[in-house]
């Protein structure tokens, strides 16, 4: 059982930028009272504009980038209230945010490949750590591999590719890259050798992709870390409303469940039941 | 001096603020309080339901937003009272607040090893007895409902601690105040009014329950309405000292509990909105206490009914 990080905290933060990306996303760049060190990739905000607009309760967000050392950057698909709340947060409204939460994905050395499969906006925790392998040299041994359903919808794609390691686009309706599912990508990929099978493996998207992915990586017996989008309540691990079930046979087995907020959102795949 | 604007007491615990955290809504160990609240601010930390033996809780969703609240059946998760006692309370000691424990069980029994084994906890200050959880059979456990019951289990536990007892009363009845003066008849220090109010959210598309379980308590500033008028009644019919649960979200929120009634005020549902609720509602309540020149012990019960009277109906 993880607890708390010790960095968490609560910060009313001004919008300082927002910019369309794709047709229904928004990045919203918030300004932090301070310079930050680097974040382990794959953690998370609880986000809500400050003057109650908006649902009751906030929601989570990975982190983006952080664009500067005072700023951090969100990529926030617009599909409900929440969201919508936040994408109408204009340039000088605050924006509260308990940041950072989670644990992040787990840092792997230079020398293994490391592969990264994203759908549509579960691309957001895989900016930085595309950007946390380059700085370790390790470009060239981190492959990226990032679907949707068109090309629209493969947010911020250049900046991706921009970091250096290969982007390999797979759309489903062929209007960019692969055409098809970027699970039947990946599937080549490994059959043709283009990519290492003793790689870790990390996936973040919708949960259909998760569940397809978790038994592709399991029938193959890939090392693989999830990155979940449970419904949350707290974010900080106080009400446990984030319940994901862990493989009794796991390091977790002791209890049917952990909590998604503060033992995730980045969990190994041995040990849930997903 | 403006720290004496907040002081407050339950009974014959004393607290520098009157807002309190719900239980259930701000965990079982202090490391959010800690992070997030400071003693000025939290008058004591009320912790979730300990029931005896482990409770793996409901199956997900256990939270689906409503207008203005949440519905949640999370099922009192917890690892059971050795647990508690040996990895939890401990970390408790040293707390800067009061720490209230609040015990579960499904029978006047385990309602009273909890408590027994609580009152012999150095770490915790009073006791809360979670007589209301909707989310345990349904909500049809008799302690909600059943004068009988809740005196029942009350004095039981009563013998069983020396420390402040509170009795946490459910929300789901056609009348408060008999269960409000079995409590007092049976020895309860406090009553905590009230809990989340039983509901049902539908997916229709699946033909479905949205919560995994079922049904749900509702929590938030949608119950607010209702939590007050509880209050109300039962300040009407017991002596006892009350602490309010129910829809606070604001300082304003806080000073309509105090007036009807309440001694203390639990914060739930709104510290997910933001995990230092407790300490911006402080700070609020502070400054409207300053420019209404009053403190919080004034305003306790200072509700003047309109006609003089007692609490009218007035539905239609
Ligand atoms: C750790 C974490 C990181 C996330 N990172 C991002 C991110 O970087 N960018 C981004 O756009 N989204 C992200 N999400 C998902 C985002 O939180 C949800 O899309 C958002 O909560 C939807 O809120 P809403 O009020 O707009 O929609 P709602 O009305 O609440 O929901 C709209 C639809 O989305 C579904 N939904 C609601 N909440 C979630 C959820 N948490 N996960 C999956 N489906 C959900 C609902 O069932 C419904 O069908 C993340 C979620 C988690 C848990
Ligand atoms: C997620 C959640 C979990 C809760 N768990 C408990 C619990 O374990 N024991 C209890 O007595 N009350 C529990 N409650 C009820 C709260 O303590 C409180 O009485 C209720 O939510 C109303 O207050 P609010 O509107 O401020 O949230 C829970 C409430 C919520 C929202
Ligand atoms: S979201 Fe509250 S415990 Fe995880």
């Amino acid at each position: 059982m993880a607890a708390l990080p010790a960095d968490a905290r609560v910060l009313d933060l001004p919008v300082t930028a927002r910019r369309r990306s794709g047709p229904d996303a928004w990045i919203l760049e918030l300004g932090l009272p301070e310079a930050w060190p680097r974040l382990r990739p794959g953690r998370f905000a609880m986000l809500a504009p400050a003057d109650g607009r908006g649902p009751f309760i906030p929601r989570p967000f990975s982190i983006y980038s952080q664009p500067a050392p005072d700023r951090l950057d969100f990529l926030i698909q617009v599909l409900g209230p929440g969201t919508r709340a936040l994408a109408a947060l204009r340039e000088g409204e605050t924006c509260t945010a308990t940041v950072p939460l989670g644990n992040g994905f787990e840092v792997q050395p230079p020398e293994r490949p490391v592969v990264l499969v994203a759908g549509g906006v579960g691309s957001a925790p895989f900016l930085l750590y595309l950007e946390e392998r380059a700085a370790a040299g390790a470009a060239e041994r981190t492959w990226f591999f990032y679907g949707a359903r068109s090309a629209d919808r493969l947010y911020d794609r250049e900046r991706f590719e921009a970091v250096g390691s290969p982007v390999r686009c797979s759309t489903e309706d062929g209007s960019l890259g692969f055409a098809g599912r970027v699970l039947d990508d990946l599937a080549g990929a490994l059959d043709r050798g283009e990519v290492p099978e003793e790689a870790r493996f990390a996936a973040c998207g919708p949960e259909g992709l998760l569940h397809a992915f978790a038994a592709f990586a399991r029938e193959r017996g890939l090392d693989a870390e999830l990155s979940l989008e449970t419904y949350m309540g707290c974010g900080v691990g106080v009400c446990n409303a984030c319940p994901t079930p862990t493989d009794p046979e796991g390091p977790w087995g002791d209890w049917p469940w952990v909590k998604t907020c503060v033992d995730g959102p980045v969990m190994p795949l041995r040990a849930i039941r997903f | 001096m403006s720290s004496g604007l907040l002081t407050s007491a339950v009974g014959s615990l004393e607290l520098r603020s009157p807002l309190l955290t719900g239980s259930g809504t701000f965990g079982h160990d202090p490391a959010a309080a800690l992070r997030f609240l400071g003693p000025e601010d939290l008058g004591a930390h009320v912790l979730k339901t300990v029931t005896p033996r482990p409770r793996t809780g409901n199956p997900p969703p256990r939270l689906v937003e409503t207008p203005a609240g949440l519905l949640n059946s999370i099922g009192l998760e917890n690892r059971g009272l050795a647990w508690f006692l040996e990895e939890v309370a401990p970390q408790h000691r040293e707390a800067p607040w009061p720490v209230v424990g609040n015990a579960g069980g499904e029978s006047v029994e385990e309602f009273v090893e909890v408590v027994a084994a609580f009152g012999a906890e150095p770490a915790l200050a009073a006791i809360e007895i979670n007589l209301s959880c909707p989310n345990v059979q349904g909500g049809a456990l008799p302690f909600s409902t059943s004068p009988e019951a809740v005196g029942e289990v009350v004095a039981a536990c009563r013998a069983a601690t020396d420390k402040p007892l509170w009795a946490k009363l459910s929300p789901n009845v056609t009348r408060i105040a008999p269960l409000a003066r079995a409590a007092e008849e049976a020895g309860a220090d406090a009553l905590t009014v009230c809990n989340t109010l039983l509901g049902l959210v539908v997916d229709w598309r699946r033909r479905r329950p949205a919560l995994g379980q079922g049904m749900g308590g509702l929590s938030g500033p949608a119950i607010r309405p209702v939590a007050l008028r509880l209050v109300w009644e039962c300040r009407q019919a017991v002596g006892l000292p009350i602490v309010a649960s129910g829809g606070v979200s604001s300082a304003e929120d806080v000073l309509q509990f105090l007036v009807a009634g309440a001694s203390a005020v639990q914060v739930g549902s709104y510290c997910f909105r933001r995990p230092d609720g407790i300490r911006r509602i402080a700070g609020d309540l502070r400054r409207l206490l300053a420019e209404e020149g009053c403190r919080v012990r004034e305003l306790v019960g200072s509700l003047r009914w309109p006609g003089g009277g007692a609490a009218g109906g007035g539905e239609g």
